[in-house]
């Protein structure tokens, strides 16, 4: 194509069109970030902006997100649609990774804590159970609340054997104590005053006081209610004193709770080891009684919805509900609380006996698990999207994390314009972090203006190091980049980490963490918000830029990485001294991303700590990718990308679905970014499809064309 | 410097059959990989994402012998859940390769990008799916009830021979995974060198256009390559979570995976030589969780395999190089080229660079040294022990660059380099075997002993590496041309 005629397609509609685009996504910024809408007046709006702190700034870096935008579509022209179409496919893959995550979110509808109760005026019909340990003291008949006799009553069935047993306190106590069954019918069936020296041995760790009273091994005579009576001997002179009574058995307890008393457990997911998805409950139930089952969710965070049956003694069903009224949850104030809780109200028990009442999940139809599944991943997508810009504090957040990124990235598009796959910024940005640090903790008291550019210089000339070295083994030796990369990004952690632990790290520190870098060592906010600062940062990070772009597109050097990039033997035969520019090309990338380690340790954390970066040089990558390895097109991508990093942040804090989605997104989006063939492969399957019978494929086209070898 | 006791207990556990059956452990999930990597590698498709490749079938492996449990029962699945979890984990991992082989090979993807994304892939998803299986993010300990694949028991009267007892100990009761990795060396080096396949892999990796030329599907040996990466670092992955541990941790694998694309460069790319590189980096991780007991840094050892790795890479690099320029003089001279003379000068030329690189280590210990002396017992015990280790570094240095720059210095200035070469080696040796002597009863006269043995040895081993035919052989023939 004729270069000129295509600057001036460029420069014309392109132009006009990008900087629309530009603004529109600065006018959209805005309004989110300052909570303006459409409806809003225009000093409603103004003083809307004007209550944000530094909103000149805000505007400011809300500008240069258009302007980066603006530089995308201008730079990539037709492929701005292809990175955009990219990341629209991963989110849609992303979408339905959450969603695949989300398929259990209807569990939240059969699963969680619950209470079953049997509301009735009649009051509990028993006071305790099998195995229960009741206590009292008896306080004579003189005292303000007189007990001088304790009765319990309790569920029992025929041929049931219990041992009872009715004991004072302490020691060798005075109170001699005196034990009577009574059975269902009022009639006594057993009674005793003191145990015998062979049971108060048997039983010495409970019968310490000679009168103690036991009942050994009675069997039940029949089904039904009994009562336990304890009192002192009347011709005893102790009557008052504390005592305890037991009531055990190996029989298992014919009921689980009486009338008024709420019973309950969890419902929990299938798939556990013990699953729960049904509950019964038995209770004693005496003819005519009018009684309300009402089974209900006590917690406020739990929303599984509910249904209770009620059994009668014979096995039929006495009555079902699923949901609970108005007027019902006004009436069992305090126990109903939502529609889903279920109460079946006004029961006339027909006969005595044992019933049972049913409380189980209601449950989930396929077209609710499906809604439950969309409108929780809808949730979980609308925090991951808008996340970001829901709140100032979190538009600070992101446009920090995107400084990095975008150095980052900017250090990663020059190494791969030569195409060198260096993975070493990751090392890089540990030596720039530490160089700056330890030069912003030693001389805090030089002064601001030539302490933080002596800093930030210092971290550049770290990294160029740190980055000349795989250079120089991979120019003049061919020792390959990548394995000695990330070789070197392992070894510049672990001195990090070691200088940290044993140098910076102030004593008695309770975690591994250097002291704060004085103010001096810092770089200047321009923007605070309550503490969260972006920083002159943003000035450097565009002199970053401006340099990466002259130096790749306006240097002989950036010549010679670009014809490096292009084909390696062309640019040797054509005089590049390929070793030196190779090696300059890494280092450089060094020094930038050793740049973006300044920016970790003096703008966003101000002191150094432990894991600063957390394998970000690989998100780098894909900032280079998406750019094309294009440095004015790295801004957009890297704002772009940090958007979905602190989304996904947002989203596994707002709605419990793992960030690690975003990194999936980040795999797909190299993936697809990388595939050259894919389009053409797509393009293909269709004209294949369309001349089905001309088969127009080249045995030929089968064969290998060589792919890049790896240097060896 | 350091409480004598301690050096001495730290040492004897250094040389013992418990600490080289540790090796062996160590040794199996950087070997498993690294044979992977040798495969993909011979075949001209470096798989970069055999980390990420690790982790998926680490975690399949730990998923899948957890819910053999609840399918076959507990008895049953007792029995076969870990070979369950074994056969999902590869057959994961060859998926992982496969898809890598889909994106390269069939949409022309670049290999080394789309490794990168298979890495994040698996570090990823297996992080996004242990949270949505168990709720925790850092590991799955006591939310799946992972199984351990068995270990072998060797027979027991072989512990009663007396020379035969010290190997019994190194290899009873390791891992059928060591076993596994162990004999997949003998198979991958069966597969590369005396079957078709391997031999046509090694082909296409030479030269792809050559070989489909001569009718060598090229395409399809690469898919059976990176396939049978996938296949090797599925089981490492296992090992990982499987082998001694019964649960997945998060990034487990910490960089195994990308040793392992360095450790067929350390051995020449021959599987035995990947074998005795990935034993080579199995000693210094035995090494830095022995020396962790010693008061220094735990991150200095932790450094050192990855240290020699990039100078396994030179060395690598340098050696290619100078056999390239062999092959070159190897033809320009026909029958007049001296081909035992240029053996030894190859082999010395090792022997050279790897004293240098050992020299190196000294340097980076000793700017550690400086860096953070209060890891080291105080600045004033560390800094002159520093500036001792950083001296000898930087002589030895100095020394054996000239040799490594231009080899033909070897050949030419046989005494100088000699007594470079011996000195360096002598250095090294006599502080190995004093610190070897010092563990037995022979305590006192270590250093004496020690730095005697050392000098001997120094020069046996010059000597065997080619400097007999320099003193000798060489003379009687004519001077070659620079």
């Amino acid at each position: 194509m004729n270069p000129r005629r295509s600057l001036a397609t460029r420069s014309g509609g392109l132009l006009v069109l990008s900087v629309l685009i530009g603004l529109l996504l600065l006018l959209a910024i805005s309004m989110r970030v300052f909570g303006i809408t459409a409806s809003m007046s225009l000093d409603e709006m103004r003083g809307a902006i004007q209550a944000a702190p530094d909103y000149g700034a805000i505007l400011l870096v809300n500008a240069l997100i258009g302007v980066s935008m603006m530089l995308m579509i201008y730079e990539l022209r037709w492929d701005a649609l292809r990175v955009i179409l990219t990341v629209a496919v991963a989110l849609v893959f992303g979408y339905l990774m959450t969603a695949f995550f989300n398929l259990d979110a209807a569990n939240r509808l059969s699963s969680g804590e619950f209470r079953v109760n049997v509301v009735s005026d009649v009051g509990p019909l028993v006071d305790i159970y099998y195995g229960d340990r009741p206590s009292g003291e008896f306080t004579g008949p003189d005292a303000d609340e007189p007990l001088t006799e304790a009765s319990y009553r309790f569920a029992g069935s025929a041929g049931d054997v219990l041992t009872i047993m009715a004991f004072a306190e302490e020691e060798d106590s005075p109170l001699d104590l005196q034990l009577t069954l009574l059975g269902p019918d009022g009639e006594a069936v057993a009674e005793n005053l003191d145990a015998s020296d062979e049971q108060r041995q048997e039983y010495r760790r409970q019968l310490e006081s000679p009168g103690d009273a036991i009942l050994e091994n009675i069997e039940l005579p029949a089904d039904g209610v009994y009562t336990i009576v304890v009192r002192p001997e009347p011709q005893s002179e102790v009557q008052v004193g504390e005592f305890n009574v037991r009531l055990d058995t190996d029989a298992p307890s014919p009921i689980d709770f009486t009338y008024n008393q709420p019973i309950g457990a969890v419902f929990n997911a299938p798939n556990v080891d013990n699953p729960l998805t049904e509950a019964s409950y038995r209770f004693l139930g005496r003819a005519d009684d009018r009684v309300s089952v009402l089974a209900y969710v006590f917690r406020s965070n739990i929303e599984v919805d509910l249904q209770v049956e009620l059994i009668g003694p014979d096995g039929s069903v006495l009555g079902q509900a699923n949901d609970s009224t108005e007027e019902q949850r006004a009436t069992f104030r305090g126990l109903l609380q939502r529609e889903t809780d279920a109460a079946l109200e006004g029961v006339r028990l027909p006969e005595d006996g044992i019933y049972t009442v049913r409380a189980r999940p209601e449950p989930v139809g396929f077209g609710t698990k499906l809604s439950e599944t969309v409108k929780a991943t809808n949730k979980a997508y609308n925090a991951f999207l808008f996340g970001p810009l829901s709140r100032l504090n979190r538009w600070v957040t992101w446009i920090k994390d995107a400084i990095t990124l975008i150095m980052l990235g900017l250090a990663i598009a020059i190494v791969f314009r030569a195409e060198q796959f260096s993975l070493g910024a990751e090392g890089q940005l540990y030596f720039g972090a530490l160089v700056s640090g330890v030069i912003g903790l030693s001389f805090g008291e030089i002064p601001k203006p030539v302490l933080v550019p002596l800093a930030l210089l210092s971290a550049a000339t770290a990294g160029f190091l740190w980055g000349l070295l795989p250079g120089a083994l991979k120019a003049y030796l061919g020792a390959n980049e990548l394995v000695s990369t990330l070789m070197l990004n392992t070894i510049a952690m672990r001195f990090y980490e070691m200088v940290l632990t044993f140098e910076l790290q102030p004593p008695n520190a309770g975690y591994t963490a250097s002291d704060w870098i004085p103010d001096n060592g810092l770089l200047a906010p321009i923007i605070d918000v309550s503490g969260d600062q972006v920083t002159i940062a943003v000035f450097i990070l565009i002199l970053i830029v401006l340099f990466a772009w002259v130096l790749i597109r306006r240097t002989p050097i950036g010549y010679e990485i670009r014809m490096i990039g292009a084909n390696i033997k062309f640019a040797n035969y054509g005089g590049v001294n390929t070793k030196r520019t190779i090696m300059l090309a890494m280092a450089i990338s060094g020094a930038v991303a050793g740049l973006a380690g300044a920016h970790l340790a003096l703008g966003i954390h101000r002191k150094l700590i432990l894991n600063i970066s957390l394998g970000m040089a690989f998100e780098g990558v894909v900032v280079a990718l998406l750019a094309r390895n294009n440095p004015l097109v790295v801004p957009f991508t890297g704002l772009l990308y940090s958007y979905l990093r602190v989304g996904a942040q947002f989203m596994e804090r707002d709605a419990n679905v793992s960030s690690e989605v975003v990194r999936i997104i980040q795999a797909v989006v190299i993936l697809l970014i990388t595939a050259e063939a894919l389009v053409t492969f797509v393009q293909r399957r269709r004209r294949v499809r369309r001349d089905r019978l001309s088969s127009d494929i080249q045995p030929s086209e089968r064969l290998m064309a060589a792919p890049p070898q790896p240097p060896a | 410097m350091f409480d004598t006791n301690l050096v001495q207990n730290v040492l004897e556990g250094i040389f013992s059959a418990a600490f080289l059956a540790s090796i062996l452990r160590v040794t199996t999930p950087i070997l498993l990989p690294s044979l992977g990597a040798l495969i993909s590698d011979r075949a001209g498709v470096i798989n970069i994402g055999l980390e990420g490749t690790m982790l998926v079938s680490a975690f399949t492996g730990v998923v899948f012998s957890a819910y053999s449990l609840d399918w076959f029962g507990e008895s049953t699945g007792r029995l076969i859940g870990p070979w369950v979890g074994l056969l999902m984990g590869v057959v994961l991992g060859v998926l992982m390769a496969l898809l890598l082989a889909v994106f390269h090979l069939r949409f022309r993807a670049n290999i080394i990008l789309s490794g990168i994304a298979l890495n994040i892939l698996g570090s990823a998803a297996t992080v996004a799916i242990m949270f949505e299986l168990t709720g925790d993010r850092g590991n799955t300990q006591g939310n799946l009830r992972s199984m351990r694949m068995p270990f072998i028991q060797l027979p027991d009267f072989l512990g009663d021979i007396p020379v035969v007892s010290f190997f019994f100990r190194i290899f009873d009761n390791q891992s059928v995974m060591t076993w596994i990795a162990f004999i997949a060396v003998i198979l991958v080096w069966y597969f590369l060198y005396r079957m078709p396949t391997g031999i046509h892999l090694r082909a296409v990796g030479e030269n792809p256009e050559a070989a489909a030329s001569v009718g060598i599907r090229v395409t399809r040996i690469r898919y059976l390559a990176l396939a049978l990466s996938g296949l090797l670092a599925g089981l490492g992955g296992v090992h990982m979570s499987m082998g001694y541990l019964t649960f997945f941790q998060r990034d487990m694998t910490s960089g195994r995976g990308f040793i392992a694309l360095a450790t067929p460069y350390l051995g020449g790319g021959h599987p035995v030589g990947t074998g005795l590189a990935s034993l080579v980096f199995g000693f210094f991780d035995a090494l830095s969780i022995r020396v962790g007991s010693l008061e220094i840094p735990s991150q200095l050892p932790q450094m050192l395999p990855y240290m020699a790795t990039v100078m396994a890479l030179v060395i690598y690099a340098l050696q290619s190089q100078l056999a390239a320029r062999v092959r070159t003089l190897r033809s320009a001279e026909g029958a007049g080229f001296d081909a035992a003379f240029w053996k030894a000068i190859r082999q010395l030329s090792v022997l050279h660079m790897f004293m240098a690189m050992l020299a190196v280590f000294g340097i980076i210990i000793s700017i550690g040294m400086f860096a953070a002396p209060d890891g080291f017992k105080g600045p004033e015990r560390a800094y002159p022990l520093a500036t001792i280790i950083g001296a000898i570094s930087l002589l030895l240095i100095v020394l054996n660059l000239p040799f490594m720059l231009k080899v033909e210095r070897i050949g030419a200035h046989v005494a100088r380099a000699a007594a470079v070469a011996i000195l360096s080696l002598w250095v090294y040796l006599g502080i190995l075997f004093d610190l070897m002597l010092y563990t037995t009863t022979l305590k006192d006269l270590a250093l004496i002993l020690g730095f005697g043995a050392g000098l001997v040895a120094a020069a046996a081993i010059w000597l065997a590496l080619g400097g007999y035919y320099l003193l000798t052989g060489h003379r009687r023939r004519a001077p070659v041309p620079a």
